[in-house]
């Protein structure tokens, strides 16, 4: 059985497009704009990867739109948002992980956790 | 920081990313690596595990941006030349059976001649029964070999094409690390 990090990791690896595509649907960001808008919601990103690669694969197929601006006084950044493709993909990630979240719930739901202390 | 950056440049003038794209992400991330350190988040909290690995990360990146193509999967890397050195194995095997069996002689694999054996002579003491056609089916020992020359042939193609696979696999190999 995968350890609590390794498996936080892999559960966010399915996700995580769908939460950046999420952040920058609030207004457009740079990369660590976009770390930091997970960070203040409790998700970090640690193990494996970051987000650069994926942002990389969600501009080649088309799901954000890229443009570069200066930002708060430091250098010009490259601000991403989502493209109408990329926000219709959004909502159906959404809506499957909807469906799978509450699977899961109904299966893990009435396991009662006891923690040693 | 820029060490990192650094690295990750080369390896983006390694693969042959175009320069204004290699630039642009390297400007990116230095940008945002400098951000990160202001504010007290390291490096690897940015990046991940791949803070220790910048040739990866940078690969990574520019394969998925679609600037590159994707490094092929390691696993299939490492099992190719096991598939492939048994199939050479096997097509230099039936090579030198086919070979042995057409230079030998033995044993005879050969087609068979088929044909109808010599009548019996007619019996009058039973003229109602017809005389019985035997088939007797002979191994010609002039008759060519084709099941012999078949193998040798299909070994020489299989041959020929275990060249080519190792040939290409050669040239797909990625050039070893500096």
């Amino acid at each position: 059985m995968a350890p609590g990090p390794q498996r936080r990791t892999e559960l966010l690896r399915g996700v995580l497009d769908l939460c950046l595509l999420a952040v920058m649907d609030e207004g457009p960001a740079y990369g660590y704009e976009m770390t930091k808008r997970l960070r203040e919601r409790g998700l970090a990103i640690v193990g494996e990867g970051s987000i650069y690669p994926l942002l990389g694969r969600l501009e080649r197929d088309g799901l954000v739109e890229t443009h570069r601006a200066a930002s708060n006084g430091g250098p010009p950044r490259k601000y991403y948002r989502p493209s109408s493709a990329g926000r219709l993909a959004l909502a159906l990630g959404v809506s499957e992980w909807r469906a799978a979240r509450d699977s899961v719930d109904a299966v893990l739901a009435p396991v009662k956790v006891e923690v040693a202390s | 920081m820029s060490d990192f950056v650094e690295q990750c440049r080369g390896e983006w003038r390694r693969l042959g990313v175009p320069d204004p794209l290699a630039e642009e992400m390297a400007a990116d991330l230095a940008s945002d690596l400098a951000e990160a350190e202001a504010d007290g988040v390291s490096a690897e909290e940015l990046l991940g595990s791949s803070a220790f690995d910048p040739r990866s990360f940078a690969a990574a990146w520019a394969a998925e941006r679609g600037i590159i193509p994707d490094p092929p999967a390691r696993p299939n890397t490492r099992r190719r030349p096991l598939v492939l050195a048994a199939f050479t194995a096997v097509a230099a095997i039936t090579l030198v059976v086919a070979a042995l069996l057409l230079a030998t002689g033995q044993p005879r694999v050969s087609l068979a001649a088929s044909r109808t054996g010599p009548r019996l002579p007619f019996t009058p003491a039973n003229p109602l029964v017809p005389p019985p056609t035997h088939r007797i089916v002979q191994a010609d020992a002039s008759a060519s070999a084709p099941v012999e020359w078949i193998l040798l042939f299909l070994a020489v193609v299989a041959l020929g094409f275990a060249a080519w696979l190792w040939t290409s696999w050669g040239r797909s190999r990625p050039p070893a690390a500096v």
